[in-house]
């Protein structure tokens, strides 16, 4: 397994490193932001651990640059930084997991391990729907390339929409679909949930079928898949 | 106001005064008249023919009389047509003194209100004078209704203060009208100032005339300079955090693989200095907070943020979070302070529940005060321990990572926002955390 580890402090680098090579990895070091997204475009990383307080390029640039470039390496951030603020920056960047500095090295490594068991676990191929895109592998969505912010009910949501994509699809299909056997099930918030959907992937791409139900369509113009 | 019901007093006075001396003028001309031309032939009075033609009707309101003193009071000798008794009159009083006040005064005019011989009031004038051919004196007096003059002076302080009335009422009317006419624009800027305060808006917007305009521009430019200050203490208190905290976990992940006494002070040094920095943080953004005003967040957006992110963090145990929220409800506070409440809580949720968490955000009966509620289907906390939580530094869990302190903080963060924090059984089977927070005014 290849890690890229971006940190400017020397001694934490260091440190991290061995604690990194002890654990299996192949670590390459990157010191500044430059380094870091010349390697992390160049190399194929099976996961990155990235420092936010960089020289030259910060932190979140770097990430929003990869996520630009369709890198999907899951990233985990290191923050000194605690604020829910600083973290909430760089989800929305296309972080996949943080850490706040200090930290216990065990934890790094845990955390390590469980992005890449993530990151393993799905191998079906991205769904698209006119400008909508969802890539099941990294989890993610976006619409006009637009990375999407989506709670997992609302991804689920857009995941069984997109699979079904041009079929009305009835609330009670939508209700057992998304929930767990145990969950009350309300048909009353699928509502809710496509009410927020459309105000994060535009009011027009999901059509409610009066009585019937909903169907998600390309907007008019956008190429049908 | 009250200079013109002086003014009134003072006009009606003069009046009154100008019209009874006038009055008077007019009686004692007559009584020197009478005074004049009576005289006395072999001891006996004679009294002119015609003093005034007014006083031969009888009854008519004017009156002359000669009287003569005596120790009994005045003796009438000549009256007037018009006081004649056949004719139903009566002769006049006397001066109120009686005869020694006349006496007292030989010569000079006496005035004095009476009634005449019709019984209307009168204005009466006696005069003490010795003829020539008469050793006794003689009172000589005239009387004249006064009803007319009264009557005048009634009608003209009806008169006056009907006028002074309108003059008063439009001059009220008129400054009323122009204070709040030209005053209004305050109290725009008073209202504008206190939905800022109350977390409405978080400038002033409206357009004020030019006289007031640079007040609010200049207000504006205050809150504008506030919030630059509470921004740059935050970003002062970041980088303190950034700088401090990459040494401080340098030495700990390098005092945490030796095991020796220099190891060992290390540690614990370095772990009170974690917690110092800590704390003094979250006080610099307690007084950062304290000073900025206006501030609204809106509460879906800062749940939904914060569910995203903790379900991708928390997405190996695949913990659902089932968020609503009360349409535009927002919370009267910073946001970096909502997520701070928001993200502890549903952090400690995502980490001790099972796969469920419900939050739910709601405005309270209790006006200006919205409550969230977050609930996980885990193992829950014993009462007993409920209370041990929120404060500070204590750990739910010692085996879970972090530095346990999520709940104090939210503990700590709705309390500088006059709210609370309490801890419940949940329906699901977990931990229920409800948080009292101020709510922005729609």
């Amino acid at each position: 397994m290849r890690v890229l580890l971006v940190e400017d402090d020397p001694d934490l680098s260091r440190q991290l490193k061995a604690a990194l090579s002890d654990a299996g990895y192949a670590v390459d070091h990157a010191a500044d932001g430059e380094e870091a997204h010349f390697l992390g475009d160049t190399e194929p990383y099976d996961v990155i651990v990235l420092d936010l307080g960089l020289p030259k390029i910060d932190g979140v640039s770097v990430l929003e640059r990869w996520r630009r470039e369709q890198k999907t390496t899951p990233v985990l951030i290191l923050t000194a930084r605690g604020a829910w603020s600083d973290k909430v920056a760089g989800f929305d960047a296309g972080a996949d997991d943080y850490l706040t500095k200090p930290f216990h090295t065990e934890e790094l490594l845990a955390r390590l391990r469980a992005l890449l068991r993530r990151a393993a676990g799905h191998a079906t191929p991205a769904l698209s729907c006119g400008g909508l895109r969802l890539d099941p592998r990294a989890a993610r969505a976006s619409v006009n390339g637009e990375p999407l912010r989506l709670t997992s009910l609302e991804y689920r949501l857009l995941h069984y929409l997109m699979m079904h994509q041009g079929r009305v699809i009835s609330r009670t299909e939508l209700v057992e679909h998304l929930y767990d056997q145990d969950f009350d099930r309300d048909s009353n918030t699928i509502e809710v949930f496509v009410g927020r959907l459309r105000k994060k992937i535009g009011p027009d791409r999901i059509e409610t079928v009066r009585g019937l139900g909903y169907r998600l369509t390309p907007l008019e113009g956008e190429p049908v898949d | 106001m009250a200079a013109l019901i002086g003014a009134g007093l003072a006009l009606n006075m003069f009046y009154r005064q100008t019209a009874v001396a006038r009055f008077e003028l007019d009686v004692r001309e007559v009584a020197e008249g009478l005074l004049a031309r009576t005289q006395v032939k072999e001891g006996e009075v004679v009294a002119p023919l015609l003093i005034d033609a007014r006083a031969t009707r009888a009854l008519s309101g004017r009156y002359w009389q000669i009287s003569e003193p005596t120790p009994e009071g005045l003796r009438p000798i000549k009256l007037s047509e018009s006081l004649s008794p056949e004719k139903g009159g009566a002769p006049l009083a006397g001066p109120p003194g009686g005869v020694g006040a006349l006496l007292e005064r030989p010569g000079r005019p006496l005035f004095y209100n009476t009634v005449g011989a019709a019984g209307e009031p009168v204005r009466a004038v006696a005069i003490l004078s010795i003829l020539p051919g008469r050793t006794e004196p003689l009172v000589f007096m005239a009387a004249q209704d006064r009803s007319p003059i009264d009557r005048d002076a009634r009608r003209f302080a009806e008169l006056t203060a009907l006028l002074l009335l309108l003059v008063g009422g439009g001059l009220v009317a008129a400054v009323f009208f122009q204070v709040s006419i030209g005053l209004s624009p305050l109290f725009q800027l008073g209202r504008e100032i206190s939905d800022v305060r109350k977390g409405k808006s978080q400038r002033l917007t409206s357009v004020y005339p030019i006289e007031v305009q640079p007040l609010a521009a200049e207000l504006n430019a205050l809150l504008d300079h506030n919030q630059e200050v509470v921004d740059r203490q935050r970003t002062h208190v970041g980088n303190l955090a950034h700088a401090l905290k990459t040494p401080l976990s340098v030495m700990l992940t390098e005092a945490g693989a030796e095991q020796n006494a220099l190891a060992d002070v290390v540690r614990r040094q370095a772990t009170i200095m974690r917690g110092q920095v800590d704390h003094h943080l979250r006080r610099a953004r307690a007084a950062a907070r304290s000073q900025s005003a206006g501030e609204r967040t809106p509460v879906d957006e800062v749940l939904d943020e914060m569910s995203v992110m903790l379900e991708r963090v928390f997405q190996e145990k695949g913990v659902e979070i089932d968020w609503r929220a009360d349409d535009d409800l927002c919370f009267r506070g910073e946001r970096q302070d909502l997520q701070e409440i928001v993200g502890n809580v549903l952090e400690n949720a995502c980490k001790y529940g099972g796969k469920h968490v419900r939050a739910i955000a709601s405005l309270t009966s209790e006006p200006g005060k919205l409550r969230l509620i977050v609930e996980d289907d885990g193992p829950g906390l014993p009462a007993e321990r409920r209370e041990e939580v929120l404060k500070r530094g204590s750990r739910l869990d010692e085996s879970e990572p972090g530095s346990g302190l999520g709940l104090s903080i939210v503990d700590e963060l709705a309390r500088a926002y006059g709210g609370a924090v309490w801890l419940e059984r949940s329906d699901l089977g977990g931990l229920r955390v409800v948080v009292d927070l101020p709510a922005a005014e729609v």
